[in-house]
């Protein structure tokens, strides 16, 4: 099969894993706060777990062009989410209805999906198996944040098939920086450390100043921390140590 | 040089906790209890810690998968357990500090001297696996160790240690490093088997501190996004340091 299709494919299965995060709410309408908490925690293991494959497992050593990358991958979630007025939100508020923080979230979560699909897309130019393994990450790592977006659009009554929905549509992004990005690595090799330290750095920086921050209000520090570890370990365990 | 090569192996495993004192240096001129001091020391511990639990992870699954994810169960297992045993010393004071900072102090000391005893472990294997690379490995460890000095000195620092404490500390934290690479050298073979899960544990050990006690505090105190950068670089910088050096 063409490797493009691989991407095409792979990335739409991990977007559509988003509204399977809607799933619970079918039996739980209102799940308790640590859920949300622990779902973000989920989250950001399996993301920490992503950016140690793309950064160690697989590439052996960092090269020079992909230390700038992680530096630019940062500084550009940095900045993008300023710019946007997003970089400061509580990311699960389950409460409120003002129209703006609903349009935000919804912004946030297209914003995450989007370096995700850098992941992805990377991974595939990288080799097929570690693109496929990235993607299917990535399709877990969907489903605690389409849960998390699902509650908190829920408690702004939009109907649950809307919300796993929306869910799924802020994902699309994944989809399209994927073949963005396998497309552009594949016509400039040289391109390919760069978006490597890209991912890497703006995975890494989401975790540490998005998934992980608010966790610790909505459960106890103990059980966030065995959740992110656990979390971690199983990707890096799938995919072999390496290096 | 004629000296006997378990006196030499020592010596360099002397050397290189000696380089952990050097870590204390950056905090010379950082002496405040500000939160956003402490919030951004927490952050390149917690960023030194995680990288060098990257690095440790990949060294440890070369020589067996399975063998250092039980070796990071134990590691975590073992931080819970010691953080039982703290928290009923709730009169605990060190100096002026006492509660929940004093328990942090105490632990980030525990994590990091039980780390040192699987990078000792590391050096003597490493020297029996032959000596003419040996002065070069001493050299990185050496080199490796001053960001562990770093993390140290960046807990207890905003907390009111002197800076020869901190320097002291870091030292000490690193003394099992030439007492576990000396019966390493002698016995490689049985050591090289135990390898993985003492670099499984101190991984586990280290990822889990940083998850439940560094980050959470650094939240508390800074913004997050200036966390998060300083995390971001300090873990890949240390990722890079010990691929190249």
């Amino acid at each position: 099969m063409d490797p493009i299709l691989l991407v095409l494919i792979y990335s739409s299965v991990a977007a559509a894993a988003a509204g399977v995060g809607a799933l619970p709410y079918l039996w739980h309408p209102e799940p308790p706060a640590r859920w949300v908490g622990w779902s973000n925690a989920l989250a950001g293991g399996l993301m920490l777990g992503a950016a140690y494959s793309l950064m160690v497992a697989d590439v052996g050593r960092i090269p020079p062009a992909g230390m700038v990358g992680v530096v630019l991958g940062m500084v550009f979630v940095n900045r993008l989410h300023a710019a946007s007025g997003t970089s400061d939100m509580d990311l699960n508020r389950t409460d409120g209805t003002d129209p703006e923080y609903g349009y935000q979230v919804l912004l946030i979560n297209a914003f995450h999906a989007g370096y995700e699909g850098v992941a992805i897309g990377v991974a595939f130019s990288v080799s097929v198996p570690f693109g496929v393994f990235m993607a299917l990450a990535i399709a877990v790592h969907n489903v605690p944040e389409g849960m998390v977006l699902t509650s908190i659009l829920l408690a702004r009554k939009v109907r649950l098939l809307d919300a796993a929905g929306l869910a799924v549509a802020t994902n699309a992004s994944q989809v399209l920086m994927a073949i963005v990005v396998f497309a552009l690595a594949g016509a400039a090799p040289g391109l390919l450390p760069w978006a490597l330290g890209f991912a890497a750095g703006a995975l890494v920086y989401l975790v540490m100043a998005e998934l992980l921050p608010q966790c610790y209000r909505q459960a106890g520090h103990t059980s966030i921390a065995l959740v992110t570890i656990v979390a971690m370990g199983i990707v890096i365990l799938l995919r072999g140590g390496g290096a | 040089m004629s000296l006997h090569p378990v006196l030499l192996v020592f010596g360099f495993g002397l050397i290189t906790a000696l380089a952990t004192g050097l870590g204390a240096l950056p905090f010379v001129f950082v002496r405040s209890l500000a939160p956003r001091a402490v919030a951004q020391a927490n952050a390149v511990a917690s960023g030194l810690m995680l990288g060098a639990s990257f690095g440790l992870v990949a060294e440890g699954t070369q020589y067996g998968g399975w063998e250092t994810l039980a070796g990071g169960v134990i590691g975590v297992a073992f931080i819970l357990a010691t953080e039982q045993l703290l928290q009923r010393q709730q009169e605990m004071t060190i100096g002026r500090v006492g509660g929940a900072d004093a328990r942090r102090m105490v632990l980030m000391m525990i994590v990091m001297t039980v780390h040192s005893f699987a990078e000792g472990v590391a050096v003597g294997v490493s020297f029996g696996g032959g000596t003419a690379l040996a002065l070069v490995i001493v050299i990185a460890i050496a080199v490796h160790n001053v960001p562990e000095g770093v993390a140290i000195s960046a807990v207890l620092r905003p907390r009111g240690v002197s800076i020869g404490g901190c320097a002291g500390w870091s030292i000490v934290s690193s003394l099992p490093q030439p007492l576990m690479a000396v019966p390493a050298f002698l016995l490689v073979d049985t050591f090289r088997q135990v390898l993985p899960y003492g670099i499984g544990f101190a991984a586990g050990a280290m990822v889990f501190m940083v998850f439940q006690e560094l980050l959470p505090e650094a939240y508390d105190q800074g913004g997050r996004p200036s966390v998060a950068l300083t995390v971001t670089l300090t873990l890949f910088g240390m990722l890079v340091f010990q691929q190249y050096l």
